[in-house]
């Protein structure tokens, strides 16, 4: 066993040896993407009206009508890397992804991960439920199994909120805390407000509405940190997009919403 | 842009996947000895009882063991539900795991099963033993020790696989490194260390088999 | 509302196809890997055995999930950009290399002796003996094992959709998803499975009471 022990050590060291070996600096990425002709974006498709497959089972929404504005300004072909939740920021991070534009809530934690455009849209994070769920405020939630998914704004938010005795369950991706509320293996979920309007709109029989607002914040897009230069040009299309309504109109498409002032960083 | 690993972070937090890994292990050893009943069962039933009960056994055999377990567990959690049968998610994930091993381990136990001479059986009949003590003493104590290997193996294999409870929001390990991944954001660090935790576990499941095997067929041989 | 029919039955039907392809890449990949290791296991050099029984464990004892994380989420932080089908084809090759490697080791070992000893005696030389006497032998009784650990490769590739990579379980996933069928959607996908695999176990068994060697028994989850 000892032997054992001592060639994975051997063998974990030679792994770290190869990272180091490899880990160097990235070249400019805006210049890498154009020369590539193509940039890798995130999309999320179980998270409805940012990102859906539609009746042909396209990927479709707001975010990724923004992923498709962005390589078209660029000129560059677009390639959508199909991520969940959670991976998101880890895909930015191991570099399967240039950009991460799936709804990603800008908050000074996820800030210390990656870097974040100026702000691009605005959600709100509601508990939802159905119409039997006899909820309208935090102190509501006691002794009730609330769902949510992992590394998501209502992942950090709405335990602050949650009264001793909740029972908050977490899932990997959305899909599944969609299917864990319509299934009733939870009572209610945490999610962004859109979503359970959405979800209402989908599944009517359940009569699920937002019973009430844990919070509001605005999106942006993230980069790895260190790619300045495509942040920078991130930055001016957020911009040039939001003057010339752009922006506002992506938003109000798959949202039904207006959307509001968005403040700069 | 070179990564910088920060494993204190992650350190900060190892308590709380200690506790993963202790439900891990609990919710393995708890399939295990279900699973293992359920396998007894089955293995009885494939192979003395009546013809459409040894089909019967056979389909849930063949349906557990050409499905994958993630897709088991989604059916048991999300589809079920819909036909009036709900399981919460810990409940389900060993529910999945009971049923998962269940079915390998009744091919394991029945192959043991058939390997026992038939001379054995009659001279438990010539000793006037009652069915069940034929079966218990005669035929199942050597069967398990004959495929004990297997079946070993196959509890790790099941303990690996369990880390995909998860998925349905089940407790345990994994879930534990997936919530502390979407905290810290050190998602290397965090699974590197749930990694060795899931190989420690797996190195010791197989060393307490082998003193269990020495235990209770070695030692034990004498009475 | 959207309902499960002909156009979410194709949707789902047509990600099986990266079930298989993913399950055949990685067979294929992790078959050469698998042949190198077992070779390995059974070098007459000590610290060569012991690497390659290192890896077998490393990847034996660690769950599917969590080799799969750490390739998707490890590699790229080490300035290899990777798409999603790079960085999981690496890691299932590596998994089914160590299975593989190790399933071929006991086919190997199965290979008496004397064998060996006969060889050595007409004076093969060590890779002679291998390829002429020893592999002949033991690549028949490894088909069986082999057959069945495939069924069990191709059910591990589900494990794929939790890192979002689309194949069968996933395409499920998004279907249960916009119809809200579940109950319709996850036996259909499990059949589908069923469907993929099935017929490999049958053959397995066949070729197991074929060759009337070892146990087809085959663990696998």
């Amino acid at each position: 066993m000892s032997r054992a022990t001592r060639y994975l050590a051997a063998a974990a060291a030679a792994i770290f040896g190869l990272a180091l070996a490899t880990g160097q600096a990235d070249a400019q990425t805006l210049d890498r993407i154009l020369k590539e002709k193509k940039i890798r974006i995130t999309a999320q498709v179980d998270s409805a009206p940012f990102g859906i497959l539609d009746k042909d089972n396209k990927p479709t929404g707001s975010e990724i009508e923004t992923a498709r504005q962005i390589a078209k300004d660029l000129g560059v072909e677009l390639e959508l890397v199909q991520v969940t939740g959670p991976q998101r920021i880890p895909a930015l991070l191991s570099d399967r992804a240039d950009l991460a534009i799936s709804s990603l809530s800008i908050t000074t934690d996820r800030a210390k991960t990656v870097w974040f455009s100026n702000p691009h849209g605005a959600l709100s994070i509601v508990i939802g439920a159905g119409k039997n769920v006899n909820i309208s405020g935090p102190a509501d939630l006691a002794g009730k199994k609330i769902g949510m998914t992992r590394a998501t704004l209502e992942e950090q938010e709405v335990p602050k909120i949650a009264p001793p005795g909740t029972n908050i369950v977490y899932f990997d991706e959305h899909a599944a805390t969609q299917q864990a509320l319509l299934t009733g293996q939870v009572d209610a979920i945490g999610a962004a407000a859109f979503l359970i309007t959405d979800l209402a709109k989908r599944a009517p029989a359940m009569g699920i509405t937002s019973k009430f607002t844990v919070r509001t914040a605005f999106y942006g897009i993230a980069v790895k940190p260190g790619n300045m230069d495509l942040l920078q040009w991130v930055n001016t299309w957020v911009f040039v997009n939001k003057h010339n309504g752009v922006l506002a109109k992506i938003y109000e498409t798959h949202t039904g919403v207006k959307l509001v002032d968005l403040p700069s960083m | 842009m070179t990564y910088v690993f920060q494993f204190g972070i992650v350190f900060d937090q190892f308590d709380r996947m200690l506790v993963g890994a202790w439900l891990t292990v609990q919710l393995a050893f708890l399939a295990l000895a279900l699973g293992l009943a359920v396998a007894i069962v089955c293995a009885y039933l494939r192979t003395t009882g009546p013809k459409p009960v040894r089909w019967l056994v056979m389909a849930y055999v063949e349906a557990i063991r050409n499905t994958p377990l993630l897709v088991q567990l989604y059916v048991i959690f999300f589809a079920l539900p819909g036909l009036g049968l709900r399981l919460d998610a810990n409940g389900a994930a060993l529910a999945a795991l009971v049923i998962n091993f269940g079915a390998y381990a009744t091919e394991i136990v029945r192959a043991g099963v058939q390997s026992i001479p038939v001379g054995q059986i009659e001279a438990g009949r010539a000793l006037r033993l009652t069915r069940l003590q034929i079966y218990l003493l005669v035929v199942l104590f050597p069967a398990v020790k004959a495929v004990y290997p297997a079946l070993a193996s196959q509890f790790v294999l099941l303990m690996l696989g369990s880390s995909v409870v998860s998925a349905i929001s089940a407790n345990e390990l994994t879930a534990i490194s997936n919530t502390l991944q979407s905290t810290t954001f050190r998602a290397f660090e965090v699974y590197i260390i749930a990694t060795l935790m899931y190989l420690a576990i797996a190195v010791a499941f197989r060393g307490f088999f082998a003193g269990l095997y020495w235990l209770v067929f070695v030692r034990g041989r004498g009475r | 509302m959207r309902s499960f029919g002909t156009n979410e039955f194709l949707f789902v039907l047509a990600a099986a196809r990266w079930t298989v392809v993913l399950a055949l890449i990685a067979f294929s990949l992790g078959g050469a890997f698998g042949a190198i290791v077992a070779i390995l296991r059974i070098s007459p050099f000590a610290p060569v055995r012991l690497l390659a029984a290192g890896y077998v464990q490393l990847f034996q004892g660690t769950p599917l999930l969590m080799q799969l994380f750490l390739v998707y989420y490890g590699l790229g932080l080490f300035g290899l950009r990777l798409d999603a089908w790079t960085a999981v084809v690496i890691a299932y090759s590596a998994y089914a290399g160590a299975f593989l490697g190790d399933i071929w080791r006991g086919c190997l070992q199965a290979v008496s002796r004397e064998q060996w000893e006969a060889a050595h005696s007409m004076s093969l030389t060590y890779l002679q003996t291998l390829w002429l006497v020893i592999l002949p032998q033991a690549a028949r009784i490894a088909i069986p094992p082999t057959v069945g650990f495939l069924v069990q490769l191709v059910k591990a590739t589900a494990v794929a959709s939790i890192i979002g990579f689309v194949e069968l379980t996933r395409a499920g996933q998004l279907m249960s998803n916009a119809t809200f069928q579940p109950t319709i959607v996850y036996p259909i996908v499990a059949a589908l499975y069923f469907c993929l695999c099935w017929p490999l176990s049958l053959w397995a068994q066949k070729l197991e009471t074929r060759f009337r060697v070892g146990n087809a028994i085959g663990a696998g989850i």
